[in-house]
């Protein structure tokens, strides 16, 4: 059977090496980081914007392409979340919350490089993990209903707990406003408008994207003005890219092995699930690393496994949501449903039977994979110099193009001017919260969140009556219900644990690395 | 012609780099001139969704069509003005007043969208070109259910009581279509509403709904695997993959309401431009890639044009509207 595999594979891969195809893969992933440095355009924007042009491409040239936009706006996505902490979408909220602090520190290009790399390793795990597993993951993604969806998203809500900081009650105060927020526009349950006023714009309410530019990227603008950033030297690339402070250390990487490992297989579970992935995935990630972690006071305040972690995590959901589309013609995220229709727009028809009827299709998609996350690797050593000396400019020339770049972000995705007042309106709100320590990433998981807690646990109960016994008696919930148990425990074990053992030896400390 | 296929692939090398440079910049033409020699200016066509839904399909098959029989002279530029459920691209088509080179296709939010949220227009307000097929859904349930019928299906829910059903939103033609059934039928159903097609179909094969209906080609791939098994196809004739699954009609449901996808000029667009409307997409309708089209997407051709096509969104409309009022949906 593994020989078939192998034998499939190999197809696949001399498929997708073709010269054409490669230039298709370089100039995907390029393509994808450009827009998704943009703040707002991640891989679902670039993939819309860019399927139109594949359909005169032959099936497997487009779909070696739209894989490696894909991967590159992803972790385009992270550039900007590092340097200007702005998500450009909601898989990559987590990435700010260590990735920020650590180019505060003038760490910038080792988080950078090690997001690479994270990304790469996950991606690459979560591609043999398909190469080998899909059709067992499969089982999976069809055993999860809305009972399982909830409780996946109430683990990644556990996340607030870990983000709102010390003051408990304006961190509270902080999501229970992205709750509302979340609630404006059309209630699925019963078609019923809330806070719309009638208006075509807020049907669909208010979207993360604009919420989150908002929150983070004007907000920090502004905040930075207030504190007089503008007449500091901005110091994320204190060294040059020759220079050896600008790579990841052996203490980073050494840091890093066990979050990009523990990502990675998170990401990829999570992600085979339909309609959390990514961005629960990242969350998650965020809180078991903390929860592990020997020195959780550091997280928040540039730890590399904050960062690394959830990387990992959302590349490997990424991957994970391949499964299911792959395997069964389900999409699994928003970015794999415009993916379906390309599908079908070249002539495939999605389903179990797809890998069998079309294997060089198939395959060649799963190898474009490999090679797309090996090139994203590649393309970044060169680029992050790059983008280094970018953010070398003065920050009062840089904070106006943040703000241009913002607005201009928020513009394409929808082409709402609505969708651009929101933000400016969310950049003001984000500007108060930081100064009277409200706590925005808590607003912002909330945005993203809130909807479809609140969707998956009313339909939940449509169908249960109203009785949350359902959670107890479907044997995946009954899984997913322990799995949380041990998330909220394990802190709580270990730093028992570890009280224990540091009375009894002194040398589980850290050795300090060697420079 | 045959394009050769690298120069194909150098265009799109181009046209991927302008597009990121120049994305979304659209300067909506003079309009008014005189009906006699149109067309003679490019053509603004606004997708009110996505790229790779099944608006936007069917409007990137009509233009290519156009294009390759040259059946319009001047060029044709396709744009997705997606947002608010159709509002927002049928609501910049609704502000082109009497302009003859802005056009858009119809699906069924269409009809659902006004009547969902005030938009300013409703179907009505609209120059109404035709309509070419309709878009009917497929009722499924899974293999694992050992249900293989219609009988099966509605004798096991009435010995049930109540089961959980699911579909697409609630303002929407799968609220509309289980509430029919069941009443008809005789048998009490708890309506489940989703908004994502993922999330539907896993949550039928996970158990946690019994039934749903969809879009055949959403479920296309689950039926040919054995995994999914249709019951009943709310078409007028049956679809030409599944032959053998009743359509409700054969059943004794009739008049179930399947979406309309047809074309629509801004109001007040004048009788001349609509009447080369008509008559250019006779021919398209008649071209072997149009019929590809309706069979490789399970779209069941349903040809009325003009006025005809105003009437049907008169009647779907009603019906929809008394029934969601009925439900307090609305």
């Amino acid at each position: 059977m593994y020989v078939d595999i192998l034998n499939h594979l190999g197809t696949g891969i001399a498929t997708v090496l073709s010269p054409e195809n490669l230039l298709l893969l370089a100039l995907g992933v390029l393509v994808g980081m450009v827009i998704g440095v943009m703040p707002g355009l991640g891989p679902s924007a670039g993939i819309a914007i860019l399927l139109p042009l594949t359909f005169d491409l032959d099936p497997t040239g487009a779909i070696v392409m739209l894989a490696a936009i894909y991967y590159g706006a992803m972790y385009g996505g992270t550039i900007t979340s590092v340097l200007i902490n702005t998500p450009g979408e909601s898989a990559t909220v987590a990435s700010t919350f260590d990735g920020f602090p650590l180019a505060r520190q003038g760490r910038a290009g080792p988080a950078l490089v090690m997001a690479a790399v994270a990304s790469f390793v996950a991606g690459t795990i979560g591609t043999i993990l398909i190469t080998l597993a899909a059709p067992a993951m499969a089982a999976v993604a069809t055993s999860f209903g809305p009972p399982e969806l909830f409780l996946l998203v109430v683990a990644g809500l556990l996340t607030l707990i870990v983000v709102i900081g010390r003051n408990r009650l304006l961190g509270a105060l902080s999501a229970l406003i992205g709750f509302a927020i979340a609630t404006v526009g059309v209630d699925v349950g019963g078609g019923a408008q809330r806070y719309t006023f009638g208006s075509p714009e807020l049907i669909n309410g208010i979207d993360f994207i604009p919420v989150a530019i908002g929150l983070f990227g004007v907000g920090e603008v502004l905040y930075s003005v207030y504190r007089g950033g503008h007449l500091e030297k901005l110091g994320y690339f204190a060294v040059k890219a020759r220079e050896r402070g600008f790579w990841p250390t052996r203490k980073d990487l050494r840091e890093s092995r066990g979050p990009m490992l523990r990502g990675s297989l998170l990401g990829f579970l999570v992600g085979t699930a339909p309609g959390a992935g990514a961005t629960v995935a990242s969350l998650m990630s965020y809180s078991v690393e903390k929860a592990v972690s020997k020195t959780p006071q550091k997280f928040g305040k540039g730890a590399m496994a904050g960062l690394v972690g959830p990387e990992a995590a959302n590349n490997g959901a990424s991957a994970g949501a391949m499964v299911p589309l792959l395997t069964l013609g389900i999409p699994g995220s928003a970015s794999t449903a415009i993916l379906l229709g390309g599908f079908l727009m070249w002539g495939l028809q999605p389903g179990p039977l797809l890998m069998e009827q079309n294997p060089e299709f198939a395959w060649g998609l799963i190898a474009s994979m490999y090679l797309g996350n090996a090139m994203l690797l590649l393309v970044n050593v060169f680029c992050i110099p790059l983008f280094a000396s970018i953010a070398r400019v003065p920050f009062h020339i840089l904070a106006p193009i943040i703000i241009v770049l913002c607005a201009f972000g928020t513009y394409t995705v929808n082409g709402s001017m609505v969708e651009v007042a929101v933000m400016l309106g969310c950049g003001i709100l984000g500007f108060f919260m930081r100064r009277y320590g409200m706590s925005p990433a808590a607003l912002v998981i909330a945005v993203v969140l809130g909807p479809v807690a609140e969707q998956t646990l009313r339909q939940t109960l449509i169908i249960s009556h109203g009785s949350p016994a359902i959670f107890f008696e479907r044997g995946a919930s009954v899984v997913l219900l322990a799995l949380m148990a041990a998330l909220v425990l394990l802190p709580l074990l270990l730093s028992a644990l570890r009280r224990r053992r540091v009375s009894t030896d002194h040398d589980s400390a850290e050795p300090v690395a060697r420079r | 012609m045959q394009v050769h296929p690298r120069r194909r692939f150098i265009a799109l090398t181009a046209a991927v780099l302008a597009s990121v440079t120049a994305c979304g910049q659209n300067d909506g033409g003079d309009s008014g001139q005189d009906a006699s020699e149109y067309p003679s200016e490019n053509l603004d066509w606004t997708v009110a969704f996505g790229p790779g839904g099944g608006n936007d399909i069917m409007a990137r098959t009509i233009v290519d069509i156009l294009e390759k029989e040259k059946l319009y002279p001047k060029n044709i530029a396709v744009q997705n003005r997606e947002g608010g459920s159709g509002a927002t691209g049928w609501g910049y088509l609704f502000k082109k007043k009497g302009d003859p080179y802005v056009i858009s296709t119809t699906s069924g939010s269409f009809i659902t969208t006004p009547l969902e949220s005030d938009t300013g227009w409703t179907y009505k307000d609209f120059t109404t070109v035709g309509l070419f097929a309709a878009d009917a859904a497929l009722f499924v349930v899974t293999k694992k259910s050992g249900i293989a019928s219609w009988q099966e299906w509605v004798a096991h829910a009435k010995k049930k009581g109540t089961v959980a059903v699911g579909g697409i939103g609630t303002v929407n033609v799968d609220f509309i279509l289980h509430d029919l059934l069941s009443t008809k039928a005789g048998y009490k159903t708890d309506y489940v509403p989703f908004d994502e097609e993922g999330q539907l179909l896993t949550a039928l094969t996970s158990g946690a709904l019994e039934a749903l209906v969809s879009n055949p080609g959403e479920v296309m791939g689950q039926v040919e695997s054995g995994d999914m098994v249709p019951l009943l196809f709310t078409g007028r004739e049956s679809l030409s993959k599944l032959p053998d699954v009743p359509t409700g009609e054969s059943l004794g449901y009739t008049d179930l309401p399947t979406m309309p996808r047809g074309l629509i000029l801004p109001p007040g667009v004048s009788r001349e431009v609509r009447d080369w409307w008509i008559k250019t997409m006779r021919k398209v309708v008649q071209t072997k890639r149009w019929q590809d089209y309706l069979v490789a997407n399970d779209l069941v051709e349903d040809l009325r044009w003009g006025d005809d096509f105003t009437t049907f969104l008169d009647e779907t409309s009603e019906e929809f509207e008394r029934i969601l009022k009925e439900r307090g949906a609305i």
